[in-house]
């Protein structure tokens, strides 16, 4: 695979032509008294990170947002984000043609909730400060996807840390002539290897009872998931949980009902709709004002749910959702 | 019902159902409990219908459609297939295992149907028994 490594500032001043020649657009993290903003810009800002350490969103549902024949948006986002992305893509939720969305290597996150920090900018100060602080999310803690090996480009470092471009589609290499280096073989370390999710969650209807009985039935998780994008969605309106007649019978069949009522019907039909395109970016339990544990079961769902089929979402842009398309032969097991 | 066992089945209108209506006819008899509702396709079944099934009170759900390669609509049944295949794996991290079951049984299969049933609602039924 073939990059460019990126010298000093070179990045800025190639994005900066790029926004300039084609009227573009940027999307990207800003910094405001400590506090990283996501933000589209006309111009480059003066002071442009790349590197994000605080999880708000999943910054994917804002481009959901956009789209635009003549005018590119110029993206560079978490993998999370890039994954996300491109999901919505295949989604058709997102008009890839509008957009050139590249990740940039992660080194876990801090969650929003917690009190202001200072985060050094250098990268390699950074990943220092993340890891001795413990304050990292869990979702992050978790994530076996770090790297920046999704989308349209990758923004990764090497073991001296030094900065490479590489580009995954034809969008990011508009991006990538542009850099005025040498194109280089890029290396060994930072060729993409297969990787898989581990599969083995196993839980109990109890257990999950226990964790869940503090929702509120905010639907903020919902809301905040990016790949959870069905306009019509089943939950808008409290119609699909039981009411009236429906309630009362269910009472009478199951004996009481707690109230909330069904919290189960709820995070199970969620969990099942996002079980392939789940990125595990754990923003859901971000938005979650009771503290649930939800990356933990829908991490660990859809990991065993992508395993069947064996498909990582975000991967690449052609491989096709697995409950949208079928094999003739195969799941011989399923009849019971 | 008697027994207070309750099992809700999808059939498929085109092969399932038939062989219920086909049961019927041949006084074949398959227990009180099990309450069939008619759908057009099994892969009209929403994953989100079973669930809500499920949580409302119904003890096992099963969904019976045509033999792949069967479908009336061409390739219905494969997207049931994976969806319902999927759906168990998630119940089974939940240890819920057998309270959804896929069957694929054809419009002459009548015996197969009420067969598979009865096994279902014994194995529901001695499950619920020893709590």
């Amino acid at each position: 695979m073939k990059g460019k490594r990126i010298e000093n500032g070179d990045l800025i001043k190639t994005l900066d032509v790029y926004l300039k020649e084609t009227r573009g657009i940027l999307f990207a993290f800003d910094v405001e008294n400590k506090n990283y903003k996501t933000k589209m810009f006309k111009e480059l800002p003066k002071d442009i990170r790349f590197l994000n350490p605080i999880f708000y969103v999943n910054s994917s549902i804002y481009l959901r947002r956009v789209f635009s024949e003549s005018i590119k948006i110029v993206a560079i986002l978490r993998p999370c984000e890039t994954r996300a992305y491109v999901e919505l893509t295949k989604l058709s939720q997102i008009e890839s043609r509008s957009v050139i969305c590249g990740s940039f290597d992660c080194f876990g996150t801090v969650s929003s909730k917690k009190e202001d920090f200072s985060f050094p900018y250098d990268p390699r100060e950074l990943k220092v400060f993340l890891e001795s602080s413990g304050l990292v999310r869990y979702a992050c803690q978790v994530c076996g996807h770090k790297e920046g090996i999704f989308g349209d480009f990758g923004l990764r470092y090497d073991k001296e840390w030094n900065l490479w471009f590489i580009p995954y589609t034809e969008r990011g290499r508009v991006l990538f002539d542009l850099i005025p280096s040498e194109e280089t073989e890029i290396p060994f370390e930072l060729e993409v290897k297969e990787k898989k999710d581990e599969t083995t969650f196993k839980t109990s209807l109890s257990e999950f009872r226990k964790d869940f009985e503090r929702c509120i039935m905010c639907l903020n998780c919902k809301n905040m998931c990016p790949v959870c994008f069905c306009v019509d969605c089943l939950f808008n309106t409290l119609e699909y949980l039981p009411k009236g007649d429906e309630l009362i019978n269910t009472i009478l069949r199951c004996g009481n009902t707690e109230l909330p009522k069904n919290v189960e019907i709820y995070h199970f039909i969620r969990m099942y709709h996002v079980s392939q395109t789940c990125v595990g970016c754990g923003s859901c339990e971000e938005a979650c004002p009771q503290s649930i544990p939800l990356t933990k079961y829908f991490k660990g769902i859809s990991g065993r749910l992508q395993g069947i089929f064996d498909y990582l979402p975000g991967k690449n842009f052609d491989e096709k959702i697995p409950y949208t398309t079928f094999k003739e032969d195969e799941l011989p097991y399923a009849e019971d | 019902m008697e027994s207070g066992i309750n099992i809700v089945g999808f059939a498929c209108s085109y092969c399932a159902y038939k062989a219920s209506e086909m049961a019927g006819s041949l006084r074949l008899k398959y227990p009180e409990g099990v309450v069939i509702v008619q759908v057009p396709c099994s892969s009209r079944v929403d994953p989100a219908l079973i669930i809500k099934t499920l949580f409302e009170g119904a003890d096992a759900v099963f969904v019976a459609g045509c033999h792949p390669g069967d479908c009336h609509f061409i390739k219905g049944n494969y997207y049931t297939r994976r969806r319902i295949y999927a759906l168990k794996e998630m119940l089974d991290a939940f240890s819920m295992k057998g309270r959804l079951k896929l069957f694929w049984i054809s419009a002459s299969e009548a015996r197969r149907f009420v067969e598979k049933v009865q096994e279902m609602y014994s194995q529901i039924k001695k499950e619920k028994d020893e709590g």
